[in-house]
């Protein structure tokens, strides 16, 4: 009997961690009021993990943390032979880590999942931690594949990596049963789904990735300090050689993003370009599709009503003040406009807190520029009321996924110039060929190009031929294409296809 | 400890024959020191006074009741002993030198106290002895149980030379008391016992004050159930269980036994052939004591910091097989040595009895104590070994198997008869000790993947 509609997996966001992709989960957890819904939630370290930030709606019938952490606890030693057999398959497997990176075929797969925590014909964590067939596999790996000294260092990398995949394993057993299995990346809870849709085949499951798990890993990984190189202070930053056990690592979690993608169908991407990438790094392409966000329009209604007659020489940037906005390309932006505009403002709207250093920077650059009276910091601020009294939203963003913002900001009537990350060039150009015919609703420029920033504003504040037709393309396009209703239905028919198949 | 093997490698480093000799015979006396010494000069503090003493079974009870002492008291303190001998090197390893003195007082209190009870309890309740005899043996078994635990920091020392001195004049303070007391008959051979004993208790005592001072004045740290291993205090019981059963066996079955004071028994054909084969361990005991403490350490240490220290397996592998080939060096050259005294000891054993005016009919079982006591060399040797590598399950398994054996084959050879007597004892250290090799091959040929996958 299953125990609920949808298992979600969540790993050290919902309901733990407040965040875009927490507000994202409770948004459609709440969309699909029909839906019972079992919550399993995979964190680091129970003591990182405070009260609970969000009240779980109604259709959540269950909820169960998994901390990674108590996977290293130290179990009592015991000599065992081990699973000789087991342990070469095991090596196969590795090998083949090692040497490809094409699809992991079929058998591979399932092979590996059946075995962990399997007594009999596989390994279970005792088995890998203490048996003699074990040392042989691990010290057989080291000199085989270390490029590294340090036996000590590679040891315990394999040792505690490898330690959440028995948890999980086990995690998965016990897991509620429910036809429908949704993780919302790959990593841990990624494997988690691909355990419980080992064991229970007549399952569904999707997977839904709002940034992309391996990637952002992969950047945390290159500056993890607890990986100790063995590379000199010479070689850093004459070479880009990366240590073998950071590379071990990335690999560690490339290996689960592959394994999530052969288990998980459909796999679901925020944009086309994110999509690209699960392709990129082993999602079958027919499996994948873009599911983007959607706003509620309710708060915009009668924005277009508290717009002034004429467009005002207004350029506003929403988003917390931080590098990755790269709010100086921003103000450097301004002094060209204000150069041709002179009464022309640009509004910072967002907290200053997070990065107090580079909140002061940008108000130096301010003053330096000589933009004190054209440049404002607003701080936090209600966005449905900051964004009627804008003529422009300007995001000169280093890096975004799908930024919401963007959608509010077409909802209420304002043309947008952003620079070409993420989902900005669908949001602004279109992305269907339906959606590409209602037109551009701005303009994409390059990251860190003020001038050309500067130059796109311009050409709209001065042009309320072109910035009409953009506000009607940023309207048409939020309506048609990126509502929250929009975004409840493709969910709801997602796992309507799904429950029905199983 | 680790100081002998600092102040051994010191001394062999000046490489000359002098230093060599000067190592091995330092080596010698620490190892094997005390209680050999103590068989020496209780021997001769017995031909001493055959002369004086009269009648000659006052001489006999005083021998007897000193070998009582030793083994009573060796059997008491032996699981103190070795567990606080590994507390010790604990807390000298985290550098803690503050709480050595005051765990030591402690623990003098603790023996001291409860020796003490039990001690007079018993030989009040049992011996109808005079007086004066009850109090010195009780002050006698107090003041060697004492002194078994200070002994323990004679290895951890670096005052070497004085430990010799300390040593030599003890025993000849002991020998010459005996010399002026031996005509106040039992009760004064006692008394100078007693005297040669405090005053190595004392002097040593106050060496270890000089080196560990410290502001507390008595701790009890060393009954902390987290900081010292109760097994290792079942070690040193089952040890000294193991090398007195036969003893013990003898001296109370009456075909092998005669009474001589008190309760106690002796067993004149078993006593004398094995106190005299004991004196022959000091050649095997020195060499054992300095390969251990110089190559196999230092291998040890190698190659445990390549472990620690993020070396590559293969660096690994080759340490360790340097500390296997010092191992077997050691033991191999603990062979020889003993070997050789073994033999020169048989060829002479006919004029050392002779000369000791022990009848002819001890040779066969002088022979095989012989063997016997050669072979506990070895297996001491297998068992420090076992320390460092800190198995302390298998040595203490080893103990309770030679303790059972002996116990078992010891009683087998009183069936078998008098030409069987010593084979108990010699059948029982040799068998633990080749499964001692066999274990300690085995685990040394796992020892990587010990180290790393069942490490606590």
């Amino acid at each position: 009997m299953a125990d609920a509609d949808v298992l979600l997996l969540l790993e050290g966001t919902y309901p733990y961690v407040r965040g875009g992709v927490s507000s994202w989960v409770h948004q459609i957890i709440r969309g699909v009021p029909e839906l019972k819904f079992a919550l399993v939630f995979v964190g680091g370290a129970r003591e990182h993990y405070g009260e609970q930030q969000y009240e779980l709606p109604e259709n959540v019938v269950h909820l169960e943390e998994h901390f990674l952490q108590e996977s290293w606890h130290q179990q009592k030693s015991r000599r065992c032979p081990g699973n000789v057999d087991a342990f070469n398959r095991c090596q196969q497997m590795h090998d083949y880590f090692h040497q490809s990176h094409d699809d992991l075929p079929d058998a591979l797969i399932s092979d590996l999942l059946n075995m962990i925590n399997d007594p009999d014909k596989g390994i279970t964590h005792e088995d890998f931690l203490f048996s003699e067939a074990s040392w042989e596999y691990m010290t057989n790996g080291y000199e085989k594949y270390c490029t590294e000294p340090s036996f000590v260092n590679y040891f315990w990398t394999v040792r505690s990596m490898h330690a959440p995949i028995f948890m999980l394993s086990k995690v998965a057993r016990g897991a509620p049963r429910a036809p429908v299995i949704h993780s919302i990346s790959t990593g841990f809870a990624g494997l988690l789904g691909a355990f419980v849709k080992h064991q229970h085949p007549e399952c569904n499951f999707i997977l839904s990735e709002h940034g992309i798990y391996t990637k952002e890993r992969k950047i945390d990984l290159a500056q993890a300090e607890w990986i100790q190189d063995s590379t000199t202070d010479l070689d850093s930053g004459l070479t880009d050689d990366v240590g073998y056990i950071r590379q071990l690592w990335i690999r560690f979690f490339e290996e689960l993003g592959r394994i999530t993608y052969h288990a998980s169908d459909p796999i679901v991407a925020l944009y086309e370009g994110n999509r690209l990438r699960q392709v990129q790094d082993g999602a079958i392409a027919k499996r994948t599709r873009v599911i983007p966000n959607g706003i509620s329009l309710a708060q915009y209604e009668d924005a277009l009503d508290k717009r002034p007659k004429e467009i005002p020489p207004i350029v506003g940037l929403i988003g917390r003040i931080v590098p990755i906005k790269d709010i100086k390309t921003f103000i450097r932006a301004m002094r060209s406009i204000c150069n041709k505009i002179p009464e022309a403002e640009g509004w910072l709207v967002g907290p200053t807190e997070e990065d107090e250093a580079y909140a002061a920077e940008c108000e130096g650059l301010v003053s330096s520029m000589g933009l004190e009276n054209n440049v404002k910091f607003l701080g936090f601020q209600k966005v449905p009321e900051i964004l009627p009294q804008l003529g422009v939203m300007a995001l000169t963003s280093i890096s975004e996924a799908q930024p919401l913002v963007m959608l509010e900001a077409y909802a209420a009537g304002v043309p947008c110039v952003a620079t070409d990350v993420g989902s900005c060039r669908e949001l602004i150009e279109g992305y269907s060929e339906e959606d590409k015919a209602l037109g551009h609703a701005g303009a994409v420029v390059n990251i860190a190009d003020p001038l050309a920033t500067a130059e796109e504003c311009l050409k709209l504040l001065g042009n309320p031929e072109l910035w009409n037709k953009a506000q009607q393309a940023g309207l048409a396009r939020v309506t048609s294409f990126y509502t929250e209703q929009l975004m409840y239905d493709r969910y709801r028919e997602m796992y309507q296809i799904a429950m029905a198949k199983s | 400890m680790a100081g002998i093997g600092f102040e051994l490698r010191r001394i062999l480093n000046r490489d000359t024959y002098v230093a060599t000799l000067q190592a091995y015979l330092y080596a010698g006396l620490i190892s094997s020191g005390p209680w050999v010494l103590s068989i020496l000069s209780v021997l001769l503090i017995g031909i001493l006074s055959v002369s004086v003493v009269a009648p000659t079974l006052l001489v006999t009870q005083f021998l007897v009741s000193v070998t009582y002492l030793m083994s009573a008291s060796l059997i008491f303190t032996g699981g103190l002993q070795l567990m606080f001998t590994r507390f010790i090197s604990d807390r000298l390893f985290e550098e803690r030198d503050d709480v050595i003195l005051p765990n030591l007082i402690g623990i003098l209190l603790l023996t001291t106290a409860v020796a003490g009870v039990l001690g007079a309890s018993f030989i009040f309740l049992m011996f109808e002895e005079s007086l004066l005899y009850r109090i010195l043996m009780v002050a006698n078994f107090v003041t060697l149980t004492d002194l078994w635990l200070v002994v323990i920091f004679l290895s951890g020392m670096k005052a070497y030379n004085r430990i010799l001195l300390t040593m030599l004049i003890g025993y000849l303070v002991m020998v010459m008391a005996a010399y002026f007391l031996r005509h106040f008959s039992l009760e004064g051979l006692l008394l100078a016992f007693l005297i040669g004993h405090c005053v190595l208790l004392f002097a040593f005592l106050y060496d270890i004050l000089r080196e560990f001072p410290s502001n507390k004045f008595v701790a009890f740290d060393f009954l902390d159930r987290k900081k010292v291993f109760w097994s290792l205090f079942a070690t040193g019981m089952f040890y000294y269980f193991g090398v007195w059963v036969d003893k013990y066996l003898f001296w109370f079955n009456p075909a092998t036994s005669v009474d001589v004071i008190g309760p106690l028994n002796a067993s004149l054909i078993y006593d004398i052939p094995i106190f005299l084969a004991y004196l022959a361990i000091i050649p095997g005991m020195a060499v054992f004591l300095v390969r251990i403490e110089t190559d196999f350490a230092e291998h040890y240490e190698q190659l445990y910091n390549a472990i620690r220290g993020g070396e590559a397996l293969d660096h690994i592998y080759f340490l360790k097989d340097q500390m296997v080939y010092s191992i077997r060096q050691g033991i191999l050259e603990v062979f020889k040595v003993q070997g050789l005294t073994v033999v020169l000891i048989f060829l002479w054993a006919p004029s050392i009895l002779d000369l000791l005016g022990i009848s002819s009919y001890y040779l066969p079982l002088f022979y095989i104590d012989l063997v016997g006591v050669s072979v506990q060399v070895l297996l001491m040797s297998i068992m420090n070994v076992y320390f460092y590598l800190d198995r302390r399950g298998i040595v203490l398994a080893l103990n309770i198997l030679f303790f059972v054996l002996n116990l078992v084959l010891t009683v087998a050879t009183h069936w078998l008869g008098p030409s069987f007597y010593g084979y108990g004892f010699a059948g029982s250290i040799t068998i633990t000790t080749f499964i001692g090799f066999i274990i300690l091959n085995r685990t040394l040929e796992d020892l990587e993947y010990e180290t790393f996958m069942l490490q606590k």
